[in-house]
């Protein structure tokens, strides 16, 4: 049986048991938002695509960037998550759940924004009736869904434990709780099948997480497109897709640290740590970026440069330059920083920068290729329509709905793995540390 | 079974792919309808293809209509017709478009309330129309005046034409007055130097060397289809060798685009480019000596009797034209000139081809003139791949009308407009002084204004003028299918039926060259809307009229009036009938020997053969039959060096000034095919068309060289106001090199007010920028003579987007009118 | 078995877009109106390319500009059928690319991978103001809003010959059926037939050392082949 006293964990099921008034204006205004953006639909719906800014030969716009964005994201919880617990790191303890939450709401979004940009959403059952596999996009259904399924195996599975310290507290939805608790008593034998499990899926879903965002690269990679049709597409994705994940993930943990008054939890140090992986992640950033610029560069095929040089120099520059000085200059320097590093505000201002920039890089892989074809074209331009705008805000709004609302009724943050953590950790980790060591010296025989 | 299979595929795949196409056509269709003013009732019945002749332009292409339960689905070109041989340019392709068009005048309806807008009409029946109108024509005619009414006629072609004219001749009114006077200078100049007043037939399929001045002859010849398969034909086919175009111009036309060579000139100048050309030639001994000594007159100078020198075209081009000088005028170098000239002596058929547009511009009775003159100095008059006289189809005319009476006297009054008299002795059509006649009720006030297939509020060097002029009339009649700006402007709209709904005979269309007649019969029997043909109403009239007038026919109904003309030609004792296949040789060797084997043996097989063929045609051209083609007193070609010399000195003729620095540029008009002749714009395909070359789309542009563009600060793509002494209109400027620099070039053919709903407020009108400038001989507006200001612009005027806010600000089109915008 | 394949001569096209014309009647594509046109959705499944060349692009050469009419290519290998999600898209087994309006889902991803840029797609529900519609050809579905659709090779009329053919009993050759584009073209610059049978006018003018094809470097296989422009002259 276990214990519902809780002790020092007691504070991470205030959110659960006695929610704030804040708390419900928030959710309020967030549901506001995303009704607008049913109202939104409702007159796309209507009108069709036509209520969009799209047009020949920008045949793609907001929903598809929104779509890679989104699908960018969630690379955060899931693939973050198990490449710390695979490392053992145990400064994740208190940021796992937090990142996996991110995974799972997120996917749906990316997934609607394909379902915003179909002429006939109607017929999206075709999908499956006609499906055809040698289509790029239908490869990202396949993945998607694979990644969506595993992400919320392995978002549920550490949550059981905690699932079932909320069953056995006995306060509202009680039967809820123990639907979900599967029986989890926490006896030896589950427990190691659950740790058993829980590494198990650690391992699988890194490959299906590197592989969605290959494969949505892929959606642009394997046309034959000016600037698209590129080999680095793939890892160029997946990089970028951890940089705005853990960006994400930051911005996350700073609002629900200062939400729930979980300062004792989200420490500094945990945002270094992410700092310093975000800086990684920019690195990285910086060197397809500039890999992918100076091969076009001195390729110099005409049909890619006068893309190239919309992006750069042309109507696209002032989006282009933003976005480098968002998704480098401004992260780089403050993560670089030991001083700015170490702070909250200073990660969080780089990642809303990340954010910001990858947004951006996204529109700009989707929009000026489209807007440069190889056969000269009208020079239409593209301005998405309030439709657009508005269904972007309410999807950002409705996500982050769903997440305020996964507190709610979920610890945001592992309790038992915490108290694991308190418990096992520190004894494990000087061993681990020690048997790194070279074995104490023996005397000499 | 292997081969089942496939077939079984190919049903399969009939099933998924074209599959839609046919089977699930009536689902679909269905449902995109659902909400639509009406369910969509698809044709049903028996396919038949029926023959016609498309009256969009004078072209005259035959077309074949298939129709399915007699309802027509498709326009395409008749492959037995002469003209079209089965092709049709888009306009014709858009012809459904037209017969179709919701805005389609319903029925006769009279004004009641403010002019311009159909809001202000209310149908009326035909009986009452015609008692009305009928009624006041009688009682002027009784009067005495019947030269106070006046026929304006735009691009009505074919029968309705003729029976118009007739009308007013009977009637006793000398004031038939066109609008169409797009091949007049080129008539004029063959006129001037043959004594034929006909269009020049360039015989472009025979020759291997087209040195074309500008003219726009693929885009708006006077039968683009059969212009646009002799160029075909030139490229490749006739001569076995592939032929040279030089495109001669100011702005890169589509003709010069489709040219081998653009060889920009500074506006105005391609005259001066011919002789220089043609002082090439006299210098370097390249010209024809031959035909020269034999055929013409003009080239030495001569002493005549009283002992005044006239100067020969030798003597002109070495004292004008010598190549410094027409290098410096026309801004191309000198070595240019003398490759062109080499280039066009060393080529085996070479053919000079005139301006077209050369009525409107300053000078271009001179560059016709020029070109005449150049094709005479090559020895290209009337020879294979040479300058032609089109041969007169042989429909008897009809009976004289009676010499005396009050139909001969009423004749004999003065026109009103200035053709005829002095200072221009070789005018033809003027309407811009027949407006200022209607305005200053002098000689004689009008009583009755008949506007067949005109838009004069449109179509005119002095837009306004006209507008002011109709209020003066008190009666004002639009015979015309769309409710065109002038017919919402008139007392009484009558709906002319569309071309498939009426009998029509067209002759031989502008610059074909042997004699041909098109039948057409009603596609449709009955005409969609209470519409008629302009021959019903106008014999209508007639007997309303009655007397003289009426009797002036020689049948009472339009298919009569056709197999009247149709038993003429039988008469003649040649050709056949369309679609005939003939082996030249042979049918010449039978003709010598006094046969003639036609495919028909009465005029009621003629008749037949004609209804289902398309028409009749004689497709043999008799080179060399110098009395029919130089009928000048001297019977010889005759080179107008004079008139060269008196037309280059012309004021006003662009010269070599530095237009860089000037800041009034020449204004260059021009037709997109789509819309040429006045008529496209009310289409919907056809606005989408254009100018291929550029993005503008269902929009006015202006173009000017980057230079000037610098110059005069305009951006690329901003909108600019072009303004002149006598208007301005706002369009959008395109930075193009497409244009030489110091001029501006705008489309002519949108910015109409009437039209219907896609005609009506798209684009701007740039004739509102002309002023009356004329030519000083033939009194043609002087398109050149108007220099143009450019200023940067806030916005369009008209387009969709001005349209809605001035609804929004609660104006009526009316209003609109009367608005600084329109006016201005 | 026919491989259909189009040829256009740039020497004789004079860029009068009749075949833009003859393809929208023949196709039920529904008129355009200023305002869709000024937003880039006015649909055609042929239009002219401009290729301008003047200053120091043209080399030295006097400046020109060239109009290409582009219909769908047809390509042998074609980038759009590939990407797909619902096999919407798919080169028929007489070799047409096809297009199944039924079925698309109008996600676009075709369009975006056509380097050719002539897919179309129904931003609006088409319109034909009463009484236009009873211009329509009731060979051809008019396409709802949603999907997307391109150039057929006028397809319902190879059924057409087809069903011919059949009736004489025998099989379909060159010369059996011509698309209405190339049927209207004024100067005769636009020919069609079967570019596997060595007697047609589309093989031997393939032939020729004038022909290209339209971003041939891409490797998709056009079956449009060009003529470029010939010298003062030259044969044909
Ligand atoms: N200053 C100046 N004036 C010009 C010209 C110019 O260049 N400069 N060009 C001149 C030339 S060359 C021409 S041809 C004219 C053209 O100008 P107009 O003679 O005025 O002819 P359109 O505008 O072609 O046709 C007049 C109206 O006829 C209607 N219409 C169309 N089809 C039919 C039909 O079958 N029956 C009837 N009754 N009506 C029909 C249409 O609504 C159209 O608005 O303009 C002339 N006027
Ligand atoms: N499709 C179609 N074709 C038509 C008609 C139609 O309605 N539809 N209408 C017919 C009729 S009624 C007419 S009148 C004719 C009109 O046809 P055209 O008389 O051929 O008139 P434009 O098309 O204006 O061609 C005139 C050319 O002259 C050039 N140009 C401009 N300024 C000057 C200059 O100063 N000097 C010289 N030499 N050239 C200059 C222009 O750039 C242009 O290339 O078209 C006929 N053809
Ligand atoms: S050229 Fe003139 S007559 Fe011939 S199809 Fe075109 S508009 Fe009709
Ligand atoms: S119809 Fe023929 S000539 Fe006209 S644009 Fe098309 S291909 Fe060129
Ligand atoms: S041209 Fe474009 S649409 Fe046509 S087959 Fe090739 S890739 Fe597909
Ligand atoms: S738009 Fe239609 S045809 Fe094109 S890829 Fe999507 S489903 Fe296939
Ligand atoms: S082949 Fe048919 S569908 Fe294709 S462009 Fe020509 S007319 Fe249109
Ligand atoms: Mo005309």
């Amino acid at each position: 049986m276990v214990n519902p006293d809780l002790g020092q964990e007691e504070r991470l099921l205030r959110p659960i048991e006695s929610p704030t008034r804040a708390f419900t204006i928030f959710i309020s205004v967030l549901f506001v938002l995303s009704a607008w953006g049913f109202v939104a639909w409702m007159a796309q719906l209507r009108r069709g695509l036509a209520a969009t800014g799209m047009n020949v030969p920008i045949y793609w716009g907001l929903y598809i960037t929104n779509f890679v964005f989104f699908i960018g994201i969630s690379h955060a919880g899931t693939l973050i998550s198990a490449i710390l617990r695979l490392a053992h790191a145990e400064w994740r303890r208190s940021i796992t759940r937090a990142a996996e939450v991110i995974t799972v709401l997120v996917l749906f979004f990316g997934m609607g924004s394909i379902l915003l940009d179909l002429g006939r959403p109607d017929r999206v059952l075709n999908v499956i009736l006609h499906g055809n596999f040698h289509s790029p996009l239908l490869w990202d259904v396949v993945s998607v869904s694979c990644y969506l399924t595993a992400s919320t195996v392995y978002l549920f599975l550490p949550l059981i434990p905690d699932i079932a310290i909320l069953r056995d507290r006995q306060g509202p939805h009680a039967a809820f709780y123990r639907l979900l608790a599967l029986g989890w008593t926490g006896t030896a034998r589950q427990q190691h099948l659950l740790e058993k499990t829980i590494s198990m899926m650690a391992v699988l879903v890194i490959p299906v997480a590197v592989s969605v965002h290959t494969v949505v690269s892929w959606v642009f990679a394997m046309t034959v497109q000016p600037m698209w049709h590129s080999t680095i597409f793939g890892p160029y994705f997946v990089v970028g897709a951890i940089f705005s994940g853990i960006g994400a993930i930051i911005i996350g943990m700073a609002l629900i640290r200062r939400a729930y008054h979980l300062e004792e939890y989200l420490k500094p140090i945990h945002f270094n740590n992410l700092g310093l992986l975000l800086l990684v992640m920019c690195l990285l950033w910086f060197y397809f970026t500039f890999a992918e610029f100076l091969t076009t560069y001195y390729g110099a095929d005409p049909s890619h440069m006068t893309v190239f040089l919309s992006k750069t120099e042309g109507e696209f520059s002032h989006l282009f330059w933003t976005m480098f000085v968002a998704c480098f200059l401004i992260p780089f320097v403050l993560l670089a920083n030991n001083r700015t590093r170490w702070t909250v505000w200073g990660t969080v201002t780089a990642s809303v920068s990340v954010e910001i920039g990858m947004w951006l890089e996204r529109y700009l892989i989707v929009v000026p290729s489209l807007s440069r074809p190889r056969l000269p074209m009208e020079a239409a331009k593209y301005s998405p329509s309030w439709v657009e705008w508005s269904l972007f805000l309410a999807f950002a709004s409705a996500f982050v709905l769903l997440y305020a609302l996964f507190t709610r009724f979920f610890p945001i943050i592992s309790i038992w793995e915490i108290r694991e953590g308190r418990a096992h950790s520190a004894r494990e980790v000087s061993a681990r540390v020690e048997s790194y060591l070279p074995a104490a010296e023996e005397p000499a025989q | 079974m292997k081969m089942e299979r496939r077939r079984f595929m190919g049903l399969v795949l009939g099933a998924t792919s074209g599959a839609a196409v046919g089977l699930s056509a009536g689902h679909l269709l269905a449902r995109t309808f659902a909400t639509a003013d009406s369910p969509y009732d698809p044709p049903g019945g028996v396919e038949a293809l029926r023959l016609s002749v498309c009256s969009l332009c004078p072209g005259g292409c035959g077309v074949q209509v298939r129709c399915i339960g007699g309802r027509p689905v498709k326009v395409g070109g008749n492959p037995r017709h002469p003209v079209s041989g089965g092709r049709l340019c888009p306009k014709g392709l858009a012809a459904l478009q037209s017969l179709y068009h919701p805005d389609r005048i319903p029925a006769p309806m009279r004004r009641k309330g403010d002019r311009g807008s159909l809001a202000s009409f209310e149908r009326r029946t035909w009986e009452e129309a015609f008692a009305e109108i009928g009624g006041s024509l009688r009682s002027i005619r009784e009067k005495g005046k019947p030269e106070s009414v006046v026929l304006l006629r735009g691009g009505a072609l074919g029968l309705g034409a003729r029976v118009g004219s007739r009308f007013l001749s009977a009637f006793g009114s000398p004031n038939e007055v066109r609008l169409d006077r797009g091949d007049e200078a080129a008539a004029l100049a063959t006129s001037l130097t043959q004594g034929v007043k006909a269009v020049p037939v360039y015989d472009l399929s025979a020759t291997d060397y087209v040195l074309s001045l500008g003219s726009g002859l693929l885009e708006a010849s006077g039968s683009p289809v059969a212009t646009a398969r002799a160029f075909g034909e030139f490229r490749q086919v006739r001569t076995g060798r592939r032929g040279k175009f030089v495109q001669v111009e100011s702005r890169l036309s589509m003709t010069g685009a489709a040219a081998d060579e653009w060889i920009a000139v500074n506006p105005g100048t391609e005259g001066v480019f011919a002789l220089g050309i043609a002082s090439v030639l006299v210098n370097e001994d390249l010209y024809d000596r031959d035909f020269l000594a034999s055929h013409a007159v003009g080239f030495d100078s001569v002493h005549g009797t009283d002992g005044e020198p006239a100067m020969g075209l030798r003597a002109l081009l070495g004292r004008e034209f010598n190549l410094e000088r027409v290098a410096l005028e026309t801004g191309v170098s000198v070595n240019v000139i003398l490759r062109v000239a080499r280039e066009l002596h060393a080529a085996r058929a070479s053919l000079v081809v005139g301006p077209r547009r050369g009525p409107l511009l300053p000078g271009s009775l001179f560059d016709h003139l020029a070109a005449q003159a150049l094709n005479a100095l090559i020895g290209n008059i009337d020879k294979e791949g040479g300058v032609l006289v089109a041969e007169e189809t042989p429909i008897p005319p009809w009976a004289p009308l009676a010499a005396k009476g009050r139909g001969a006297d009423g004749r004999r009054r003065p026109r009103l407009d200035s053709v005829g008299k002095h200072p221009l002795p070789f005018a033809c059509s003027d309407p811009e002084a027949l407006a200022e006649a209607m305005l200053s009720r002098k000689p004689y006030p009008v009583e009755v204004l008949l506007l067949q297939d005109a838009d004069p509020l449109v179509f005119t060097a002095t837009p306004s003028r006209f507008g002011q002029a109709l209020e003066r009339i008190p009666l004002v009649v639009a015979i015309s299918a769309f409710p065109s700006e002038t017919a919402l402007a008139s007392d009484w709209i009558l709906p002319e039926a569309h071309f498939l709904e009426r009998w029509d005979l067209h002759t031989t269309p502008p610059g074909i060259s042997f004699p041909l007649a098109s039948v057409a019969k009603p596609v449709l029997e009955q005409p969609l809307v209470d519409a008629r043909s302009a021959v019903d109403i106008f014999l209508e009239l007639a007997r309303r009229v009655g007397g003289e007038v009426a009797s002036a026919f020689p049948a009472g109904d339009a298919p009569a009036l056709i197999r009247h003309d149709l038993d003429g030609i039988f008469a003649a004792q040649r050709g056949a009938v369309m679609g005939t296949t003939f082996d030249e040789a042979w049918v010449r060797m039978m003709e010598g020997a006094g046969w003639w084997a036609p495919g028909y043996r009465t005029a009621e097989e003629l008749w037949q053969g004609a209804l289902d063929s398309g028409g009749w045609w004689d497709p043999f051209y008799d080179h060399g039959e110098w009395a029919r083609v130089l009928k000048t007193p001297s019977g010889r070609f005759d080179l107008r060096p004079g008139l060269l010399k008196e037309l280059a000195q012309a004021p006003g003729r662009p010269g070599s000034d530095d237009r860089k620095v000037v800041p009034d540029l020449p204004l260059l008009l021009f037709e997109p095919l789509s819309i040429a002749g006045g008529f496209g714009a009310e289409l919907p395909f056809l606005p989408a068309l254009l100018d291929p070359g550029h993005e503008e789309r269902w929009e006015t542009w202006a173009e000017i060289h980057p230079e000037t563009a610098k110059i005069h600060g305009i951006k690329d793509k901003g909108w600019v106001r072009v303004r002149s002494t006598a208007g301005s209109v706002v369009v959008r400027c395109l930075v193009t090199w497409r244009v030489v620099p110091g001029a501006v070039a705008i489309p002519v053919g949108l910015g109409k007010r009437g039209g219907g709903r896609w005609a009506r407020y798209m684009g701007a009108n740039p004739f509102r920028l002309l002023g009356g400038e004329r030519d000083s001989r033939s009194g043609l507006p002087d398109f050149q003579a108007t220099r143009v200001r450019l200023e940067a612009a806030q916005g369009p005027e008209m387009g969709p987007g001005a349209l809605a806010a001035w609804r929004g600000a609660g104006l009526s089109s009316r209003d609109l009118q009367n608005t600084q915008v329109f006016r201005s | 078995m026919a491989r259909w394949g189009m040829v256009i001569d740039l020497d004789r096209c004079t860029a009068c877009q009749a075949c833009v014309v003859a393809c929208q009647v023949e196709n039920n594509i529904p008129p355009a109106s200023a305002d869709a046109a000024a937003r880039g959705r006015a649909l055609a499944w042929i239009r002219l390319v401009p290729f301008g060349k003047e200053g120091k692009e043209a080399g030295g050469e006097p400046p020109a500009l060239r109009l290409i009419p582009v219909p769908c290519m047809h390509c042998e290998h074609p980038p759009c059928t590939k990407v797909c999600p619902v096999q919407a898209t798919q080169v028929g087994d007489d070799g047409l690319v096809a297009q199944v309006y039924a079925r698309c889902i109008g996600c676009r991803y075709c369009t975006t991978a056509c380097p050719y840029t002539v897919r179309q797609f129904n931003w609006d529900r088409p319109v034909f103001p009463e009484p236009m519609e009873r211009g329509l050809s009731p060979d051809v579905s008019v396409r709802p809003r949603g999907v997307v659709e391109k150039c057929s090779f006028c397809h319902h009329r190879l059924q057409l010959a087809k069903d011919q053919a059949r009736l004489e009993g025998r099989p379909l050759q060159d010369g059996d059926y011509v698309p209405a584009c190339v049927e209207s073209c004024p100067p005769g610059a636009m020919a069609f037939g079967d570019l596997d049978d060595p007697r047609s006018t589309v093989s031997r003018l393939a032939q020729s050392h004038r022909a290209f094809r339209l971003l041939e470097e891409l490797g998709t296989h056009p079956k449009v082949v060009y003529l470029s422009k010939g010298e003062w002259g030259g044969e044909s």
